[in-house]
């Protein structure tokens, strides 16, 4: 196997293997709510998310082949890669795709490591942009965008992520305040069943929506090194093998569910109703839905924890734990960072070890780290069987003899 | 155009956005759920009995056949929405309404 190809594979698995953390960190976005009102069980909940998120990446037959132009320098308009990172089989694109994808991989995993839902989109920006600074310097990223439109870092990713959680927040909680003084004196009987086939059907929507959303971006990274490698020449189509294993590996990821994700945000931010689910999740369907009519980009997970959030302010009484909120916001402006300097660093690792040994030096260190923090999850694991469990703080990961370095 | 007044337009676009995401959705994402809770109420008033139990009528109240009725013309209007949203998401999908590319959405055929 030539240099060129074997690059081109790790860019196809690593991107898959990002596609996946993808899916099993978002389970939680539309399902989390549904698995603690107790309106589905929780192996049937990401199970049906799974089923919908792969209806919803072969619904999107768009081309999002100019996924990484939002913040980053190394395509044209026209989707094609920049002409001077294809030279070598497009080694120049392979090196900062890969390192882009590692540092959002890597985030992903410790974010869920720690229970905290993140945008898996910031992350890959993140990485992105880590990368190709490390790459091209700062010109090579995108800002600003050139004014004729909402674009570059701040318009694309700052802006929704600073608003888009508010707007979902304050729609959440007119929605639940509304559902309570509309639903005063109706027996149980009914508010329970009835608001338990709503959060299923508004959970249903936001599933299938993020299905036709981020797998889209992992078949526009794939596609895009398959164009610089000179497997594939289309701009306006993607091959089918591509949509497929995409498909395939957003949806696997949501099925085998990042329970420590939805555990958060289901038991943690608030004590949810059905009710509130529900509006939590017409809340979270309308905006995702909205927005993207409107050429907003937002991530799916602010929205969701922005609504999840509003439904505790909307009820009268709910509890809201302004701690674990806390840390999610802490989580969520490191995001972008902290994938940015694990992608700078994947990258000037790689750029070290050379041609060949570059790309799997790189993937060898994201075995490791996965492997490392998939280990470390196995101590206090957290599955179907103990997601509903009481809340008694977040998942404690680094107790203090593994801080100081001691063995456990 | 400058960094600085490419920053400017991006806060202006993010703003012309952000209300008509917030108005569009408060009518999606609260009304139409509001509209979801009468019909549950209504359901309740149809069926009479122990459903308003805690009104104070416990077990007396007569079930009311205009109660279904109102139940399942607002359950109606809330599943016209949820079917705009999923013909939403498949049109979208297909690259037949929207374009990123401008606030405007554009329409590709």
């Amino acid at each position: 196997m030539s240099a060129e190809t074997l690059a081109l594979v790790l860019v196809i698995v690593t991107a898959l293997g990002f596609d996946f953390t993808n899916g099993f960190h978002d389970t939680g976005n539309a399902m989390a709510t549904s698995i603690a009102t107790g309106a589905l069980r929780p192996t049937i909940a990401v199970a049906l998310s799974a089923v919908l998120n792969l209806a919803g990446a072969f619904l999107s037959v768009a081309v999002a082949l100019t996924v990484t132009n939002a913040v980053v320098h190394v395509q044209q308009s026209d989707g094609t890669p920049n002409p001077d990172l294809v030279s070598g089989g497009g080694r120049g694109l392979m090196m900062i795709v890969l390192a882009g994808l590692i540092g959002a991989i890597v985030w992903n995993l410790l974010t869920w490591l720690l229970g905290l839902p993140s945008s898996s989109s910031h992350a890959l920006f993140g990485g992105l942009i880590g990368s190709t600074i490390a790459s091209l310097g700062w010109s090579g990223v995108n800002w600003v965008g050139d004014g004729s439109k909402l674009d570059g870092v701040v318009g694309k990713v700052i802006l929704p992520a600073v608003l888009s959680p508010v707007v979902a927040g304050l729609v959440a909680a007119v929605g639940t305040w509304l559902i309570y003084r509309l639903v005063v004196g109706v027996a149980a009987r009914f508010t329970q069943n009835g608001f338990r086939w709503g959060q299923v059907g508004t959970a249903s929507l936001v599933s299938l929506a993020h299905g036709t959303s981020d797998a889209q971006k992992t078949m526009g990274v794939i596609t895009l090194a398959l164009i610089a490698s000179g497997h594939w020449h289309s701009t306006t189509s993607i091959p089918l093998w591509v949509k497929l294993v995409c498909a395939l590996a957003i949806a696997t990821g949501t099925y085998v569910g990042g329970w420590r994700v939805i555990r958060t945000l289901g038991k943690g931010l608030v004590e949810i109703e059905s009710p509130q689910g529900m509006a939590a999740e017409a809340s979270s369907a309308a905006v995702i839905l909205a927005s993207s009519h409107l050429g907003f980009a937002l991530s799916t997970t602010h929205v969701a924890t922005g609504s999840i959030l509003g439904t505790g302010l909307g009820r009268p009484g709910a509890e809201v734990r302004w701690g674990v909120a806390g840390r999610m916001v802490v989580g969520w402006l490191l995001t972008l960072p902290a994938a940015a300097v694990v992608g700078a660093l994947m990258w000037a690792i790689g750029h070290v070890c050379g041609t060949t040994g570059g790309p799997v030096a790189d993937f060898v260190i994201l075995l490791a780290l996965a492997t490392a923090m998939y280990l470390r999850s196995r101590r206090n694991a957290v599955g179907a069987h103990n997601v509903n469990d009481d809340w008694h703080g977040m998942p404690q990961v680094a107790p203090p003899e593994f801080v100081t370095g001691g063995v456990s | 155009m400058s960094g600085g007044a490419a920053l400017v337009h991006d806060l202006r676009f993010t703003l012309e956005a952000v209300w008509k995401v917030l108005l569009a959705s408060l009518v999606l994402g609260a009304g139409l759920p509001a509209i979801f809770a009468l019909g549950i109420r209504s359901l309740a008033w149809g069926a009479g009995g122990e459903a308003r139990a805690s009104e104070g009528q416990p077990g007396h109240a007569p079930g009311n056949r205009a109660g279904r009725v109102i139940a399942g013309v607002l359950f109606a209007i809330v599943l016209y929405g949820v079917a705009s949203g999923i013909l939403f998401i498949i049109a979208s999908g297909q690259g037949k309404d929207i374009s990123f590319a401008h606030v405007v959405p554009t329409i590709h055929g």
